[in-house]
């Protein structure tokens, strides 16, 4: 333990000041970017820009909000002129004497990051909403404007998002921005306009004028002469003279004396000097630099760089940490919206309270939707979910509703019979669902957790949904 | 009115033969010697040699076919992009196919330049040039000449329409006889129901321009290629380095090829369908522009013509008599004429215009009904122009007998086609600052 200045204390690469812990990043050799984890924030020292860039793009890429969301600081103070790196540190400090002055900056960040619960999202674009909503929320982001970055391949870097991805595969971030923006996170602006390659959806390219016949850039430009008084035009060449500087007009071996009074330069023509083509308008190629494809710049694909603003939905979506994008079950049959069953719900109580009888509300929970998720791909996601809700469907009453309260948490309603026979016909749904499921999905194994809550009509409906999801992982 | 008849009447039945020739000189012996009976005699012979030679037409044909030369088809103007579509698929139409076009943009202020570049990228246009700055109709022509590799060059109007075999008609000549240099269309009115100025228009030029273009032809006199629609040879543009500046240019390029000792053809079966100008006032501009610039190009230009010296040709000096006699000549004559009967028999002065009316229309009512046994092709009921018969004494003796004096009067008095707005002042000041 070595005492630097009051309060700071370092033991190998942890430093502790006032209860805040700090890990210090110093190799990439040995490092393990899980024990970021268990400290409150990390320290990067370094002078070396790609060590650097590689530590920030590891922790803030990573799966784990406990990790992505931690505040991280660098040392030394180099100047980092890289912007994504610049985006996505919380601060730099000079020396660790000035640790004191950023536990504020840390608290901040801790305290915000405690008011976001995690719930595991259905598809890939909702686990990256949720990624970038959440940062934006701990950094008390409004707006998230993009940066012309020459490492992008997209030309422009949304570093909380882009950061996710390896620079082949940034074009996904638009469809990932289309979906949240359909979904009412965001609002957008427009900023720019980019053109990305044919082939590859890259953006860096070399663009030149070449040659309409054969695509050589090879080619030599010359100006057109107009001799007023024979009314002769051609290219300047064929004015010249071999003894003198002077113009002379082949025509009517008049010497050209003035421009505008005598001859003009109406226009130039550009010869190719690979197949002697002669044309006044090039045509503009773009050779992209990842794949070497060749565009016609009509070819290119255009796109709509933008910059997003967090709506009043978004930042709600951001402290439950959980976005259902449309796209996840909103084309799913047999099921109503989450409201429309809590009205239900609602009514549903009222109607107890006059009579009696027994009613109830089940939930089914896919205790591991990460892990299927990600192997069986957002399409099959939906059939998989199609599927579940058509099984139950034909296992309950018609006048029974169910509902998705999110992409792994299916409620429904049985009312109108004891709990005891609602949790029978639930056990025997979920037989149904693992049989199929094994069968359609081979080697998933899904997990899942049920409950049954019999409606009492002296407690509220949002606490008997609460009631009925909370003892979920 | 009874009295005007009975009056009249009395006046024909009093009229001897001397009479006759005395009172209506001018007829006999200009329009009915001149423009009914020579005309007709020369178009006999001229039918009859093309049907002696029919073996020397299927000889030409069958050797350009074995050549296949290169085409290069000129189209210079400026603001004609909305044109060049039509243009374009209708030479996509033509059964001659190794051809090459070059558009010229001389400086338009319109959609031009976009339609024109996307043709070319499109490959409908094979060149197209742009002038960013206007330099006038022969400089557009010289440009897009400048850049020509064909064997011969056509130059179009892009608001023309061409036959299908217009192309291959046009070239035809040049293989009949080597001294032919270059070859005239036969441009006829696409818009003739447009309006009356259209219908009288398209009978001027079925009856009198087409006509009147084989018998020149035929002489060897024949002047003015039509710049809607004209063949050369690139060798003897090369030679004398393109067209001078306009207006006239078309006549004025003709004049150069026959200095040079070559003939002009007219082909009469390389039909061209133009739009003419739908009302009276819009073609007396266009009038008094081509009126004008014979004066210029004739009489300033080529005087050299009329004298003995190297470029002398006999046919080119028979040319340009008749040019002069027809346009000038003719048209003082006729004022010699009308001063002659107002002079001299003032008293029968109306019953002489009647009479001179009778038979202008009882002439061109002769012509067109004959002619019309020698024309290839007609483009519309023959009926359909005998009703405007009547009113063609009115629009040649009267209205272009008017503009024609104009023309005349301004070329010869004030040297007006130098202000033409047709062309740029820059260049226009130029030529007349070198008496061209
Ligand atoms: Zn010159
Ligand atoms: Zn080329
Ligand atoms: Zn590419």
């Amino acid at each position: 333990m070595e005492q630097i200045e009051n309060n700071i204390e370092q033991q190998n690469n942890i430093i502790t000041f006032k209860g805040i812990t700090f890990y210090v990043i110093e190799h990439l050799d040995s490092l393990n970017i899980n024990e970021t984890i268990n400290y409150h924030a990390v320290l990067i020292n370094g002078k070396d820009e790609l060590f650097i860039r590689q530590i920030v793009k590891r922790i803030r890429s990573h799966k784990n909000p406990n990790i992505y969301l931690k505040p991280v600081f660098l040392l030394k103070g180099v100047n980092i002129i890289d912007p994504l790196i610049n985006q996505l540190i919380d601060g730099t400090l000079f020396s660790l004497d000035q640790i004191p002055f950023i536990k504020k900056e840390v608290e901040k960040i801790l305290t915000k990051n405690e008011e976001i619960q995690f719930t595991r999202q259905i598809s890939f674009e909702a686990q990256m909403i949720v990624k970038i909503i959440t940062y934006m929320y701990s950094r008390e982001m409004s707006t998230l404007t993009p940066i012309p970055y020459y490492n992008s391949d997209v030309n422009y870097t949304y570093p909380p998002l882009s950061v996710n991805f390896g620079h082949t595969e940034e074009y996904a971030i638009f469809s990932i921005f289309e979906q949240a923006e359909y979904d009412g996170i965001f609002t957008s602006e427009f900023v720019d306009r980019i053109y990305l390659c044919s082939q590859c959806s890259n953006g860096r390219m070399s663009y030149r004028e070449v040659c309409p016949k054969c695509n050589s850039s090879n080619s030599k430009t010359d100006d057109i002469i107009h001799h007023f008084p024979c009314g002769y035009v051609g290219p300047m060449n064929d004015f010249t003279n071999e003894i003198d500087d002077e113009l002379d007009c082949p025509k009517c071996n008049k010497r050209l004396r003035h421009i505008g009074v005598d001859y003009d330069k109406p226009s130039v023509i550009h010869e190719c000097l690979n197949c002697s083509h002669r044309f006044q308008d090039y045509f503009v190629k773009a050779k992209c630099l990842s794949c070497h494809h060749d565009n016609s710049v009509e070819q290119l694909k255009s796109k709509v760089i933008r910059k997003y603003k967090l709506t009043q939905k978004g930042i709600y979506a951001a402290v439950n940490g959980f976005v259902t994008t449309s796209k996840d079950i909103e084309e799913i049959v047999g099921t109503v919206k989450y409201d429309t069953f809590k009205t239900m719900l609602k009514y549903e109580i009222e109607r107890l309270k006059q009579t009696e009888g027994s009613s109830n509300i089940c939930a089914i929970h896919i205790n591991n939707p990460n892990e299927i998720y990600s192997v069986i791909g957002s399409e099959a996601q939906k059939g998989m979910l199609k599927d579940l809700v058509r099984i139950i469907r034909s296992n309950i009453r018609s006048a029974d509703v169910i509902t998705f309260q999110n992409s792994s948490t299916i409620v429904l309603s049985m009312y109108e019979i004891p709990k005891k026979s609602a949790t029978r016909i639930l056990a025997e749904i979920i037989v149904i669902l693992e049989r199929l499921l094994k069968t359609a999905f081979k080697g998933v194994e899904i997990q899942f957790e049920i409950n049954v809550v019999q409606l009492d009509y002296k407690i509220s409906h949002e606490l008997h949904l609460h009631n009925l999801t909370k003892d979920f992982t | 009115m009874e009295e005007i008849l009975d009056n009249y009447i009395r006046f024909l039945v009093s009229l001897t033969p001397g009479h006759f020739i005395r009172l209506f000189w001018f007829y006999i012996f200009f329009e009915f010697t001149r423009y009914f009976v020579i005309e007709f005699i020369i178009l006999n012979l001229a039918k009859l040699s093309r049907y002696l030679n029919r073996n020397k037409y299927d000889k030409a044909k069958a050797e350009f076919l074995f050549e296949y030369p290169l085409i290069s088809i000129l189209v210079p103007g400026k603001n004609e992009g909305k044109h060049l579509h039509k243009l374009v698929n209708s030479l996509k139409e033509q059964t001659y196919q190794n051809i090459e076009i070059i558009v010229v943009d001389d400086g338009s202020d319109d959609d031009t330049p976009i339609i024109g570049r996307s043709l070319e990228k499109a490959g409908k246009i094979d060149l197209f040039l742009r002038n960013e700055v206007r330099g006038g109709k022969a400089s557009a022509a010289n440009l897009a000449y400048r850049y020509a590799k064909g064997k011969y060059i056509v130059h179009l109007d892009a608001d023309c329409s061409y036959d299908r075999d217009a192309i291959e008609q046009i070239i035809l000549p040049f293989y009949l006889d080597d001294n032919i240099g270059g070859v005239g269309g036969n441009v006829m009115v696409r818009n003739y129901k447009e309006s009356l100025a259209t219908t009288l228009q398209a009978i001027e030029y079925y009856d009198t321009i087409s006509i009147g273009r084989r018998v020149t032809s035929y002489l060897g006199w024949y002047r003015i290629i039509s710049g809607a629609f004209g063949a050369f040879r690139k060798d003897l543009l090369d030679n004398i380095k393109g067209w001078d500046i306009g207006p006239g240019l078309d006549g004025d390029i003709t004049v150069k090829i026959r200095k040079l000792g070559y003939k002009i053809y007219f082909a009469d079966q390389a039909v061209c369908l133009t739009s003419a100008p739908k009302n009276f006032k819009i073609l007396a501009k266009q009038r008094l522009r081509w009126d004008k610039s014979i004066i210029r190009f004739r009489i300033r230009k080529h005087r050299d013509v009329l004298s003995p010296n190297k470029h002398f040709k006999f046919s080119s000096f028979l040319s340009f008599v008749e040019n002069i006699t027809f346009s000038v000549i003719l048209n003082i004559k006729w004022y010699i004429y009308a001063a002659d009967m107002l002079i001299n028999y003032p008293s029968s002065i109306l019953n002489i215009f009647i009479t001179n009316i009778l038979l202008y229309t009882f002439t061109n009512f002769l012509k067109y009904i004959l002619y019309s046994l020698y024309r290839n092709r007609s483009h519309t009921k023959m009926y359909e122009f005998l009703i405007y018969i009547p009113c063609m004494v009115f629009y040649f003796g009267f209205y272009l007998r008017v503009v024609r004096t104009i023309a005349h009067f301004q070329e010869f008095v004030f040297k007006k086609s130098y202000e033409d707005p047709w062309n740029p002042i820059k260049t226009s000041t130029h030529a007349k600052e070198m008496g061209l």
